[in-house]
């Protein structure tokens, strides 16, 4: 059974809570994202493919480049992998071609979200004994591989097998500094050219850049399986918090521009969800929706942009662990790129006036009362939005519409009249 | 004081005279050095880029100050001068040095006369209540080049003057008074910068009037204007009667001056010892030995020192801070004018509250670091004290873009070299050290405690940023550098523009093809050698409408129950205009607002008080007007229509550019009786919709900036002038010939897009003698239609879709737009099993 509710590729761990179950079966696509309450066993699939001209495609582009090939693959591939090594005639010291491995058909939730990360079981077919302690291992999208100890993903071409599928996208994103080759197996053919994928990511980095100018965040919760979600939801808002800035958690299912156009004040959103849906981006949104890495960025002082992208919770919290102990903020104020100027985030305000008084929630509704009850002249024709709100009271302060307006004057009752009938679309009227 | 002008008419070379006469360069090698201009690039193409100050300090003698009438306390005075580029590309430059300077001595060239940017910078002095005085340069043209003689040079001069007095003459102010220049009073100076030698007409009468037994102020009036001497019987006229007759100014400067030239120039140094001796002018021994033209320009410092007459006229006539701050103060304070801010500052009290204004940031030599350059307004700025800085977003009695930082050093700025001072007081320009991680542009600083100063007015551009390029760096992993690299090209400079794009690319914008050249090079410096990517400039766009939609569009929003009915029409000529000048807007009164829109641009006067917003960003020249009748739970989606108008103003249909003279009108709404069915959610972006339906049904069209360009160049190159503006699709809609000169002045349109490369074209097509200046001037509707496949504008809406990275194709008006009564296909996803499920649900 699929999540419906936020994206078929996870585990509906609530709605096989309801019915008491003590293990879930995923059939079909999925993110191999580990669950936080219930053990899944997982059955990828078998989509056809024609290996011999699999392997025919991949020896000719291989002879064509001079670097080592690491063969990555959709899950749905993963029961052909096995005769794709036969037929390359793969022997583990070749260290021009490697595969990566199906991290595990079977995931049994840990208390430590970090624990099932640095203990991946592998899948049970691939061979894993001889792999070296000094390795650098990757996890992605339900792979993992190791590399040999002094090489770089960047010295690798990354040779796809699978359909465009947000996998693919992610492994586009994440190793943006590696040549990478897609074959397509419905059609048989190699694709080279990602420059829309590409594309994407300088889109990323504008997103970051206006997340920075936020100041009313908006946490969509997107998951309620992926293990160490709650974690996240928590560091989301440690971290908002400490830029001086205002969160406020959403759930809403799997977010659409309708649903989040009726929180207009919030600037920007954070989906906390699993890798795989993590990348929402249309025109139809008001407001930017990034992910918690971007959050990360955005939010905490002083960190840049180096083109590395993470897309996994743990690898996420674990950054940003190492990042914060290395950086105390610098007294420098925000450079902002859509306000062309220096821009003050509001921390300093908010330390101060913590220490002064208790608590900063319980205070803005005192502000707002005391703000409600000013006298307001007869501006209620006047145009002009003061500056951004901080938080949501003071963005509705600002609104022109203050709820029904009840006219005392008039005591007597309205005479009825006669609604509309007929459906939405149409009435009967029209 | 500042010194501004047109490009090449000598500003810089001039400057050199009087930083001579301070002693910091030798007084032979003025005119040569250009002390002014800091920077290699500048010194290689010949023009000023940045404008640097200079603080120069003079002794005057008791002698030359005694018919001073001002109040004077000794014989010393401190110009803080100011040298500016005259190129109309950096007149942001120009306008951040007349914020700190209180007089302005513009510089025109006699031949070429007044022009375009004199005209701007001259009104943006006068706009600053900054006075002006003249000096009419590059005398040794006259004299040397084209040998006019007495009566014709006097003509040109007269009509110079008269024209710059033409100008000022329209900024009538009771509080400056008279700003115009008059020989006759001393407030224009004749000079030639290059040769280092100037006069004005108080020399010569100090030299005659004691020979005609009459005061001073006598003989200058004698020597201007229709004041004529007959020698034959030496008595003054005021007809040219006799042929004997020769006019004041003429007989008694310009022909001895031109004796004296071609006595020089001749090598005729028998005739030419007695006439020096004479004026009581002596030259050292091995000046004597000169020859020619190096003879010539000693000779002619000796006789008439440029920097004697132009300090002269700087210190009679221009205001000292004391005088100036007096009726400045309500250009400068943003706050009450009751306030002791605003008395600190109109008094010029240094021991007033510290009102600083930081008008530009130099950058220093260490990288990375800036020098805050400004002017102390009231009170005294010293080494290590406390600030306030405000900066240009700061709203009083809020804590936004306010910082309290320590000044760790000022200095008084040298042109080439800084010196380090203990403090500054009021009426001074400053350099401070240590506040360039706060401050961007500009700012207001205050003394630490004064936390109820308001901040000196923002400055006012005349030229906006129109031309942008992308850059990126050529590694990913330098985009730190790159980052870095932009917020100090954003500081260098007080009006590029570094923003971004949508699709993630940095912008880097600027009002011409050259300031953006200068840019790019900055930022290559302040990368510290990661390469840099820059793309083709390009110029940003706008979309408007030519006429009222066809119908008024319908749109329902995503959950079918509520309908907004819009129309689009194009705004008044004028009205978008008015907007940007902030003539009309959101903060405007509502009453003046409405009088204004009635009488100037025939609006009803109920209906100009529906105006919802201006957008994008609330005050943009778009508006959104109320038009219904008697429409139930409208107020309650005001708010929603406004947020979907923001943000569809800001992105047009055609090709995302900003929207321009669009007024939307809501027609009519129809909306669901529960209050949850039609929030926020469900309405914004169907506001949003209907706008781009409205939009697509009114005949949609480009609008493209242009460019008005003055050309100067004589006769035999208009031809090959003509050619080339036609060739990039300008037009020319004045042609004259200067008075007196061979030169034309050609004034066109000129759209920005094809000013890529214009004056490149230009040179080559008239070998070197057109030079054009090119400000922005309007917007020009595009007349080919987007929305017809293979038009040039749909060629154009493609290319940018494409550099965007947005489909290549646009949303046709179906998408936007839903009708009453049709089939509608809905195809609802299910997810869980992935299948499609088709239903076709019949409505009306």
């Amino acid at each position: 059974m699929a999540d419906t509710t936020y994206g078929s590729c996870c585990i509906d761990e609530v709605g096989a809570l309801h019915i008491d179950s003590e293990c879930v079966v995923h059939y079909g696509q999925t993110c191999l994202s580990p669950t936080s309450v219930l053990p899944a066993f997982f059955v990828f699939g078998k989509a056809s493919i024609n290996v011999s001209s699999c392997v025919k495609h991949l020896i000719d582009y291989a002879s064509k480049s001079d670097k080592p090939i690491m063969i990555l693959y959709g899950l749905e591939y993963a029961h052909v992998i096995p005769q794709i090594r036969e037929e390359l005639g793969l022997s583990k010291t070749d260290s021009q071609l490697s595969v990566a491995n199906v991290l595990c058909s079977f995931i049994s939730p840990s208390k430590d979200p970090r624990e099932s990360m640095e203990h991946p079981r592998p899948y049970s077919e691939s061979d894993s004994s001889d792999s070296l302690s000094s390795s650098r291992s990757y996890r992605l999208g339900g792979l993992t591989w190791d590399l040999p100890e002094g090489s770089k993903i960047e010295d690798y071409l990354l040779f796809w097998i699978g359909s465009d599928s947000s996998a693919f996208a992610n492994v586009v994103l994440t190793f943006n500094g590696c040549d990478i080759v897609r074959y397509d197996a419905e059609e048989d053919s190699l694709v080279t050219e990602f420059y829309q994928q590409r594309r994407i990511l300088k889109r990323r980095y504008y997103l970051v850049e206006k997340a920075k100018d936020a100041n009313i965040i908006g946490i969509l919760v997107g998951t309620l399986g992926v293990a160490g979600y709650l974690h996240m939801i928590h560091h989301m808002q440690a971290l908002i918090s400490a830029a001086g800035k205002k969160s406020y958690i959403l759930a809403m299912g799997r977010p659409n521009p309708a649903k989040l156009a009726n929180f207009p004040e919030c600037d920007v959103f954070i989906y906390i969800s699993c890798a795989q849906t993590a990348l929402l981006d249309s025109k139809e949104f008001m407001s930017p929706v990034i992910t918690p890495f971007e959050a990360n960025l955005a939010f905490s002082r002083g960190s840049e942009w180096t083109g590395a992208y993470l897309m996994h919770f743990q690898d996420v919290i674990n950054s940003v662990k190492s990042e914060s102990e290395a950086h105390i903020g610098s007294e420098e104020p925000r450079f902002s790129f859509f306000q062309g100027g220096y821009v003050e985030d509001h921390k300093t305000n908010d330390q101060a006036k913590n220490g002064e008084e208790d608590t900063g929630e319980t205070m803005t509704l005192v502000q707002a009362a005391e703000k409600a009850l000013q006298l307001r002249g007869n501006d209620h024709n006047s145009l002009t939005k003061q500056t951004a709100a901080k938080s949501g009271p003071e963005y509705f302060l600002n609104r022109v519409y203050r709820g029904l307006e009840i006219n005392s004057e008039n005591t007597l009752p309205e005479p009825y009249i006669v609604g509309r009938s007929g459906k939405a679309s149409g009435y009967k009227h029209e | 004081m500042s010194v501004i002008a047109h490009v090449d008419h000598g500003k810089s070379t001039l400057t050199d005279s009087l930083v001579a006469a301070a002693g910091i360069i030798a007084q032979e090698t003025a005119g040569d050095v250009r002390m002014t201009d800091t920077r290699a690039d500048e010194a290689e193409r010949g023009i000023t880029i940045k404008s640097t100050g200079i603080s120069l300090y003079y002794e005057m003698t008791d002698a030359s100050l005694k018919s001073f009438t001002g109040a004077r306390d000794g014989n010393e005075y401190l110009i803080n001068l100011i040298d500016s580029p005259g190129h109309v590309d950096f007149s942001s430059e120009v306008t951040a040095a007349l914020r700190i300077t209180d007089g302005a001595l513009v510089v025109v060239d006699c031949i070429e006369g007044v022009c375009v940017q004199t005209e701007t910078v001259l009104r943006q002095s006068l706009g600053e209540r900054i006075r002006p005085v003249l000096t009419v340069n590059k005398m040794d043209r006259c004299f040397l080049e084209l040998k006019v003689d007495g009566e014709e040079a006097y003509q040109n001069f007269q009509r110079v003057i008269e024209n710059a007095n033409v100008i000022m003459a329209t900024h009538e102010d009771p509080l400056l008074g008279d700003v115009q220049v008059y020989p006759e009073k001393g407030t224009v100076a004749f000079s030639a910068g290059l040769h280092g030698w100037a006069f004005t007409l108080t020399n010569f009468a100090k030299m005659y009037a004691s020979k005609f037994g009459v005061s001073e102020s006598k003989m200058m009036e004698r020597l201007w204007g229709e004041n004529f001497f007959d020698s034959a019987t030496r008595k003054w006229t005021t007809k040219t009667g006799s042929p004997t007759c020769k006019r004041g100014f003429v007989q008694f400067c310009y022909e001895p001056i031109k004796i004296m030239i071609n006595t020089c120039m001749n090598d005729q140094k028998d005739k030419l010892w007695p006439m020096l001796e004479k004026l009581g002018i002596q030259m050292k021994p091995d000046e004597k030995e000169l020859m020619g033209k190096p003879l010539m320009k000693r000779v002619m410092q000796a006789w008439l020192p440029a920097s004697t007459a132009l300090l002269e006229m700087m210190i009679f006539h221009l205001p000292s801070p004391y005088t100036a701050q007096r009726y400045r103060v309500e250009n400068l304070y943003e706050g009450p004018l009751d306030d002791k801010y605003a008395a600190a500052i109109r008094n010029c009290d240094p021991d007033g509250p510290l009102m600083l204004y930081v008008s530009k940031m130099i950058p220093a030599s260490d990288k990375g670091r800036f020098f805050a350059f400004g002017r102390v307004f009231s009170g005294t700025v010293s080494t290590g004290m406390k600030v306030r800085i405000m900066g240009p977003n700061y709203v009083p009695g809020e804590k936004k873009d306010l910082y309290v930082k320590s000044v760790q050093r000022t200095v008084i700025w040298m042109g080439k070299k800084q010196e380090t001072v203990e403090d500054v007081p009021c009426g001074n320009t400053v350099a401070m050290v240590g506040l360039d991680q706060f401050i961007t542009k500009n700012g207001t600083l205050t003394n630490e405690k004064e936390v109820d100063a308001h901040p000196l007015r923002a400055m006012k551009f005349s030229v906006s940023p129109v031309v942008r390029v992308a850059v990126k760096c050529k590694l990913a992993s330098d985009l730190p550098k790159l980052v870095e690299g932009l917020k100090r090209l954003a500081k260098s400079d007080p009006m590029v523009l570094c923003t971004m794009e949508e699709s993630g690319e940095h912008i880097v914008a600027g009002a011409g093809e050259l300031h953006i050249e200068i840019c790019v090079k900055d930022l290559q410096d302040f990368m510290g050698g990661a390469d840099i990517i820059v793309s083709d400039p390009v110029v940003s766009l706008r979309e408007t409408v030519f006429e009222r939609s066809c119908r008024t569009v319908m749109s329902k929003s995503p959950n079918k129950h509520n309908r907004l009915y819009m129309e689009a029409r194009p705004m008044e000529d004028g009205l978008a205009e008015a907007i940007d000048e902030g003539r009309i807007g959101p903060s405007d009164d509502p009453k003046i607002r409405s009088k204004i829109l009635a009488e100037e641009f025939g609006w009803d006067k109920d209906l100009a008080k529906k105006i919802w917003a201006f957008g994008p960003d609330t005050t943009g020249p778009n508006m959104v007007v109320d038009m219904c009748k008697g429409v139930q739970y409208l107020n309650e989606i005001k708010d929603s229509v406004v947020a979907g108008f923001q943000w569809a103003s800001k992105e047009g249909p055609l090709a995302e550019e900003n929207m321009r003279g669009v007024c939307y009108e809501v027609c009519d709404v129809v909306l669901h009786a529960d209050a949850i069915h039609r929030g926020c959610g469900q309405m914004i972006s169907t506001a949003r919709r209907a706008i781009y339906a409205s939009q697509l049904t009114a005949k949609p069209r480009l609008l493209e900036p242009v460019y008005m360009v003055e050309i100067q160049a004589p006769e035999g190159a208009l031809g090959g002038i003509y050619s080339v503006l036609n060739q990039k699709r300008g037009h020319v809609f004045e042609e004259m010939q200067r008075p007196g000169t061979p030169l034309y002045n050609i004034k066109a349109y000129l759209p920005v897009v094809e000013s890529f490369g214009f004056s490149g074209q230009l040179r080559a097509a008239t070998s070197g003698q057109a030079f054009p200046q090119c400000v922005f001037d309007h917007w020009d509707m595009m007349s080919s239609d987007p929305l017809e496949t293979g038009s040039q504008a749909a060629t154009l809406v493609a290319d940018i879709r494409k550099r965007k990275g947005l489909k290549l194709q646009m949303t046709p008006l179906s998408d936007y737009e839903d009708k009453l009564g049709n089939l509608l296909c809905v195809i609802m996803r299910n997810a869980a099993t992935g299948g499609n499920l088709l239903c076709v649900i019949a409505t009306g």
